[in-house]
């Protein structure tokens, strides 16, 4: 090897080891958002919204799901972080409440009622349900995603659900997490 | 089809010319390692470009958010603290280099003509660099940055005719706030680069033009090419100087972050980085009304000198003004270690000191612990409240400030003791210790109008097994919800069957009233329903002259209230939750100082009362 040699391949093998010890921590950096699963996943829990007593059979009504957020740094306690439609249903029939996300499995936006109340529809790209959440039209990739529900053992019940969000535009529910 | 790409590519940009005209760059006298200065300081530039753009991705500059995002950046996100140390560790990497840099042209002589032009750009990237490192720091809006922002634009206030109107345009107004470091972020990641960039440009086009300086007589020595014998010299150079940089970050494990901002302190020690620890230092020669010889004239007539060295070339005899060069770089470099040195060592034997950096080291532990606590966290109004809003520091330090000049706080406090310990006020060892002895100076032997508690010792038939029975029940006051009334109490399950419920009712009954369940009378008491809760708490403290408190005490034996103007809503508050214990504790750590002051063992009323 020459002298010249040397200095060419010296020049190349430090050059690039000094841009790898830059260039790594950066797409790591860059990618720290990936970071945050495993923290928010246990988080998830029951939330109580309203009494079972509250709501009429067959008339869906909205909730805002209050919950503390951490937004990065930030920690806010108790802050409206989404809404779901509450749709109670007949004596007698498992489940008794049926609870939908307000987001809507298309593109995310918020699901509200028609103009006459007798189903779902989304004010963006016109996802159209009925009442179990079945889409109505083509938009929508599936039906609406329904929500774990719970009711506590009072003779008035509180209806508590697990809220969480799911990945847009899939044919199947994956929760993001 | 690479070779054809690039081929294309040639064609139509002719870019393979442009990298020839450098690679190919002949250099007489050979490749040297004096000349890797320059070129390793332009990558040491590009390494903080990288590494504070990916930061700009994550910094957000507002007084209540740019902390919190720091944070974030330093603890919570991949690689964060390790590209933040980076920058940190490169911006003292460039001050030393730039010294370097200097040196080794000022003992060539390459100011002279015809380089006299780029000896001046060189001065303004020195400029420049100096007003990077001084912003970059303040950015974090921690301790450190704060007073620094401070410290800066006060001198910059102080300078003759336009430094007032200067300091308010660069603070954004009377008061240091968003508008500051705004400003200061426009500085440091918009103004300050392109014109770094701008002054590069030029620099390094000029150098090019001129060439590096040969040594005398170049012939002595074969001409080699750039590329790679000078390459070469400039990569591996440049790999001890990133070697370096990343060592430190590990070994110091990224930059420090100080506490919060925190405009109130008053003895936080403001000390600048160590590069600007020489006119930290040479502030201190200039005091009272020739400060500004200090902060202004020095520095500017060192730089006006500095500029005017290639014009004196040609009035003074070149080797006579080569030597004053070189003497007065040294000289420069000399008095600014001297006073570097000196700085160091006044602080080093300055106990004040040291205790006040004491105590910011234990409030950014307790920052920075809080912020990442799930019982805490940086509250919605900003990392300035993160303290604030913390019992253990501001409810510790309001307690000192509004109460300890009376009342002890486990066997201190800041005057002549007139009233109890409030350690542990309100636990159960607080009451048990008083049922045991109520002339002790921890509870009312200081306190002669409080003789009630010692007649009732004389004559009580009480055994051990009963007081301890009473000190249970009493301290359970302390934990009777808000919305609770006296009556909706003694019905609630525990109360009525509570051990300590008959001695009680029999024996403090006779004095302390508590509707509906004793009927005092015997001797003015205080109302001990809900003793120790916050409700009676902020109660005693806002009125303690209430008919249901110490009402019966003349004036001068009572304690002074103290309202909302004497102590705003969030002290009460914090001295209340601070007397409760209720704060996250690092755990397994005994708190080895408090922020406050006054140093006090935690754990055992810990285990005592919990919330």
């Amino acid at each position: 090897m020459t002298r010249r040699d040397f200095y060419r391949y010296g020049s190349i093998v430090l050059g690039s080891l000094i841009k790898l010890v830059i260039a790594v921590p950066a797409v790591a950096f860059l990618a720290s958002p990936l970071r945050k699963r495993g923290q928010d996943a246990g988080e998830v829990a029951f939330a109580a919204l309203t009494s079972l007593n509250q709501l009429k059979v067959g008339v869906p009504r909205s909730f805002a799901i209050i919950q503390d957020q951490t937004d990065a740094w930030i920690k806010y306690p108790s802050e409206p972080v989404g809404s779901v439609w509450l749709i109670r249903q007949p004596a007698g029939t498992k489940p008794e409440v049926i609870a939908f996300t307000v987001e809507c499995p298309h593109l995310g936006c918020a699901i509200n009622l028609t103009a006459d109340g007798k189903s779902f529809l989304c004010p963006c790209h016109a996802s159209a349900f009925d009442f179990d959440g079945k889409p109505q039209n083509q938009v929508p990739p599936r039906p609406m995603d329904r929500l774990d529900v719970e009711l506590t053992a009072e003779p008035d019940p509180q209806v508590r659900v697990k809220f969480q969000r799911f990945r847009t535009l899939a044919q199947e529910r994956i929760p993001l997490a | 089809m690479l070779d054809q790409l690039a081929e294309w590519l040639d064609d139509r940009t002719g870019y393979r010319t442009l990298i020839r005209t450098f690679s190919e760059e002949q250099i007489q006298g050979g490749a040297r390692w004096r000349y890797v200065f320059g070129s390793t300081l332009a990558s040491v530039f590009l390494i903080q470009a990288v590494t504070g753009v990916l930061m700009m991705t994550a910094y957000s500059p507002s007084s209540a958010s740019a902390w919190g995002s720091v944070y974030y950046i330093n603890n919570i996100m991949w690689m964060g603290w390790f590209i933040r140390g980076l920058h940190h560790f490169g911006a003292s990497t460039v001050m030393v280099l730039l010294v370097f840099h200097l040196l080794q042209v000022v003992l060539t002589g390459a100011y002279r003509k015809p380089r006299e032009v780029n000896w001046w750009f060189g001065l303004a990237l020195l400029v420049l660099t100096v007003s990077f490192g001084h912003t970059g720091y303040q950015l974090p809006w921690d301790q450190k940055g704060y007073w620094a922002t401070k410290v800066m634009t006060n001198i910059l206030g102080g300078a003759p005719l336009f430094g007032p109107y200067l300091k308010t345009i660069v603070v954004g107004g009377t008061e240091y706030g968003n508008q500051t470091i705004t400003r200061l972020y426009g500085l440091h990641v918009a103004i300050l680069p392109i014109l770094m960039i701008l002054c590069l440009w030029a620099h390094v086009m000029l150098a090019r033009r001129h060439g590096l300086t040969p040594p005398a007589r170049p012939e002595r020595w074969a001409a080699e090419t750039y590329w790679p014998a000078q390459t070469f010299r400039n990569v591996a150079f440049l790999s001890i100087v990133v070697g370096i940089m990343v060592s430190l970050d590990l070994i110091k494990g990224g930059a420090p972050l100080d506490a919060p901002a925190d405009p109130s302190s008053s003895d936080y020690p403001a000390r600048p980085e160590w590069f600007f620890l020489c006119l930290f230092q040479m502030l201190r020669h200039f005091p009272g009304r020739l400060e500004w010889v200090g902060s202004i004239v020095i520095p500017s007539t060192i730089l006006l000198v500095l500029f005017l060295v290639p014009l004196l070339d040609r009035i003074l005899p070149s080797r006579f003004l080569h030597f004053l060069a070189c003497a007065g770089v040294f000289g420069l470099l000399g008095g600014a270690g001297y006073l570097t040195v000196e700085a160091l060592k006044a602080d080093a034997a300055d106990p004040q000191f040291q205790e006040a950096r004491r105590k910011a080291d234990a409030a950014h532990e307790r920052a920075l612990f809080l912020a990442a606590s799930p019982q805490a966290g940086i509250p919605p109004e900003g990392a300035g409240f993160l303290l604030r809003h913390d019992p253990l520091t501001h409810g510790h330090a309001a307690l000192e400030k509004k109460c300890l000049g009376c009342h002890f706080l486990g066997g201190q406090g800041t005057g002549e003791q007139t009233a109890a310990d409030l350690k542990g006020f309100g636990s159960r060892t607080w009451v048990r210790g008083l049922l045991e002895n109520p002339a002790a100076t921890a509870y009312f032997g200081k306190v002669p109008s409080l003789g009630g508690m010692r007649e009732w010792k004389k004559r009580s038939k009480l055994n051990g097994k009963q007081l301890d029975d009473v000190a249970d029940f009493v301290a359970s006051f302390a934990r009777i919800p808000d919305d609770l009334t006296a009556e909706e109490w003694l019905i609630s399950p525990g109360v009525a069957e509570h051990p300590g419920n008959q001695p009680f009712q029999k024996e403090c009954g006779q004095c302390h009233i508590i509707e509906g369940f004793t009927e005092g009378g015997t001797r003015d008491a205080p109302g001990l329903f809900a003793w120790g809760s916050t409700r009676w708490l902020s109660r005693m403290i806002r009125k303690p002259g209430a008919p249901d408190l110490y009402g019966f005490f003349e004036d001068k034996a009572q304690m002074p209230p103290f309202g909302p103007d004497q102590l705003r809503g969030n002290d009460l508050e914090m001295i209340i939750r601070f007397l409760h214990n209720d704060y996250p504790l690092m755990p397994g750590t005994e708190l080895k100082g408090t922020v406050a002051g006054v140093t006090v063992k935690m754990n055992d009323q810990v285990a005592d009362q919990k919330y």
